[in-house]
């Protein structure tokens, strides 16, 4: 099977500056893959250019069988294509209640019906929602958030969601129950490139893992190979 | 002090309240242009006054042009036609202006530095002006009075609410319901509101952000040009300075009432409205814009976000 997401030489960055050099990556069907770096490697970066809020300088971002780079394919565009993601720092829209919050994940659809469903769906995997449903987005706490910002994600009905540092600024128990959460939508069929800094859950939950140093990959393996690298170790695992 | 302060003390007051109300409706009009442009982009657009001007400009032009001249004309086929054109042609005139502008002004300067496309709009305000200037000449000009009498519609009260007051309330009371549905309910409006609060949120949920910039900017314009056919036809005055004070007033109460926000807007212009009349009755004209100013101060001094802004905080 082709991959999902196939990176090929990508640079991307800001102003003058290059962040991304040379960036390949893939997604496969069906995976999770890890994607773990310093803090200021380019990883919040990578992502943003796939979604196309950062143009692509060079190379190729094939996703589903089309180069957005080649097609010049707009970040509006992006999402209806089937590809989301719940960016870093939440991005909640926080005058919006839960529930339009929601409801702007699915500005791209057509199918009331089907939204309506997959609201229903988004309470039962976060029942706090529900709860929350008809407050401000921007009063929920950090650990609502992050699940308000996956949910929401989520109501695109993306084949590839886009995590970025999902567990940053949160109490260890909520992190374990976002990591569930990750696994129960793979499970589901959705395939998942994460973004994080906390390396060892990643490489944990993730069936390959890519590492990213200033803006490029350095190495590259199965997710349990590389959770077992004394290089990575040292570095990302704190040994 | 004016006769009816003397005599019935009561309703002048109330009189004070109706001016009030009314002007401050109209600078709502206006302020709306404003407090919907900075809630996208971030910009305090200073030519949005000089827009509304260049729309009463217009709105002249087109008396002109169907021989609606003067209170003569008021009630027959030429005052109606030209009202009816006015009501079409201005809002659209501005609109498409503003649009124009944003594209070739400011959209360039989107990911300059604040102060970049600040210092641009104060000088498409001044390009503006002076257009104003060069179209009509440098001095007040009368404005046909082509609405039909004055007929007070609350005789006995001791107090004037005249037909063209009404017009004034009936043009920007609608207006404004159908902008607040529009933002609520449609899908552009829904855009609109998501933009504002993240854009690049807004982009990942599949929004044309440029498209949306373009709306507001279309939308703002439009509201000027209602303004214009309003404020022309009610104070049967145009110059070329007017988009000035005028637009001070809307964006002050674009300011008081919290900028970004819509009801803001509409709360500011009508409470700016209220302090000019009452000010200007009960302690003298001369004070109006000091009263206005100092009040926002005191009233930023315990609400730095306006009378309705930012209520809920964003989380980081
Ligand atoms: N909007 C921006 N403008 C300019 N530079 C940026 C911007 N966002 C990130 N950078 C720079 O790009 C580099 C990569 O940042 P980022 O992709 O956020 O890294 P990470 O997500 O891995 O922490 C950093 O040097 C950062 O300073
Ligand atoms: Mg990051």
């Amino acid at each position: 099977m082709p991959p999902l997401l196939d990176v090929r030489d990508l640079e991307a960055g800001y102003g003058p500056i290059n962040v991304l050099h040379r960036l390949s990556l893939s997604v496969d069907p069906g995976e999770i893959v890890a994607m773990i770096g310093a803090n200021g490697a380019g990883k919040s970066t990578t992502l943003m250019t796939l979604s196309g809020v950062v143009r692509a300088r060079a190379g190729r971002i094939v996703f589903d069988g089309k180069d957005l780079v080649a097609d010049r394919v707009p970040a509006h565009m992006i999402v209806r294509l089937g590809l989301a993601q719940s960016p870093e720092g939440r991005k909640i829209f926080p005058r919006l209640s839960v529930l339009e919050n929601l409801q702007m994940g699915a500005f791209t659809r057509t199918d009331p019906d089907g939204v309506a469903k997959d609201i229903e769906k988004a309470f039962t995997m976060f029942p706090i929602l529900r709860e929350r449903q008809h407050q401000a987005g921007g009063l929920l706490s950090g650990g609502q958030q992050q699940m308000l910002a996956i949910a929401r994600a989520l109501m695109a009905r993306p084949k590839l969601l886009l995590l970025d540092e999902p567990s940053l600024g949160l109490a260890p128990q909520i992190v374990v129950q976002i990591f569930d959460v990750i696994r129960e939508l793979n499970r589901q069929g959705v395939s998942i490139l994460l973004v994080e800094q906390n390396a060892r859950m990643a490489l944990k939950v993730a069936h390959r893992g890519y590492v990213l140093e200033t803006g490029r990959i350095t190495f590259t393996d199965k997710a349990d190979v590389l959770l077992h690298d004394p290089r990575i170790r040292a570095a990302y695992l704190g040994e | 002090m004016t006769p009816l302060l003397a005599t019935d003390p009561a309703a002048a007051f109330g009189q004070f309240v109706l001016i009030g109300l009314v002007s401050g409706l109209l600078y709502a009009l206006i302020a709306l242009g404003y407090t919907m442009v900075y809630g996208i982009v971030e910009l305090i657009n200073f030519a949005h006054g000089d827009l509304f001007m260049l729309g009463c400009m217009l709105c002249l032009q087109v008396c002109l042009a169907v021989g609606a001249l003067s209170e003569a004309d008021a009630g027959t086929g030429p005052a109606v036609l030209a009202i009816a054109i006015m009501l079409l042609v201005a809002p659209v005139f501005c609109a498409a202006l503003n649009l124009a502008v944003d594209r070739a002004v400011y959209k360039p300067l989107r990911t300059a530095p604040k102060l970049a496309p600040l210092v641009s709009a104060i000088g498409v305000s001044f390009i503006f002006m002076n257009i104003g200037l060069f179209w009509r000449g440098p001095t007040d000009i009368s404005f046909p009075k082509l609405l039909l009498g004055e007929t007070n519609l609350i005789e006995g009260s001791g107090m004037g609410f005249t037909t063209k007051d009404l017009m004034v309330v009936l043009v920007t009371i609608p207006t404004m319901i159908g902008l607040t549905l529009f933002v609520r309910y449609t899908s552009l409006g829904k855009a609109m509101r998501a933009t504002a609060q993240n854009p690049t949120a807004a982009q990942l949920m599949g929004i044309n952000v440029d498209r949306v910039i373009a709306a507001t900017f279309a939308i703002g314009g439009a509201l000027a040009g209602v303004a214009s056919v309003v404020y022309g036809l009610y104070f049967n005055s145009v110059n070329y300075q007017m988009g000035f004070q005028n637009g001070l007033y809307a964006f002050t109460a674009a300011v008081l009432g919290g900028i970004g926000n819509i009801p803001g807007a509409v709360l500011g212009g009508v409470v700016i409205g209220l302090i000019k009349a009452l000010g200007g009755a009960y302690i003298g004209a001369e004070w109006s814009e000091a009263l206005i100013f100092g009040i926002l101060i005191v009233i930023l001094l315990f609400r730095p976000n306006g009378l309705l802004g930012a209520r809920t905080r964003e989380k980081v």
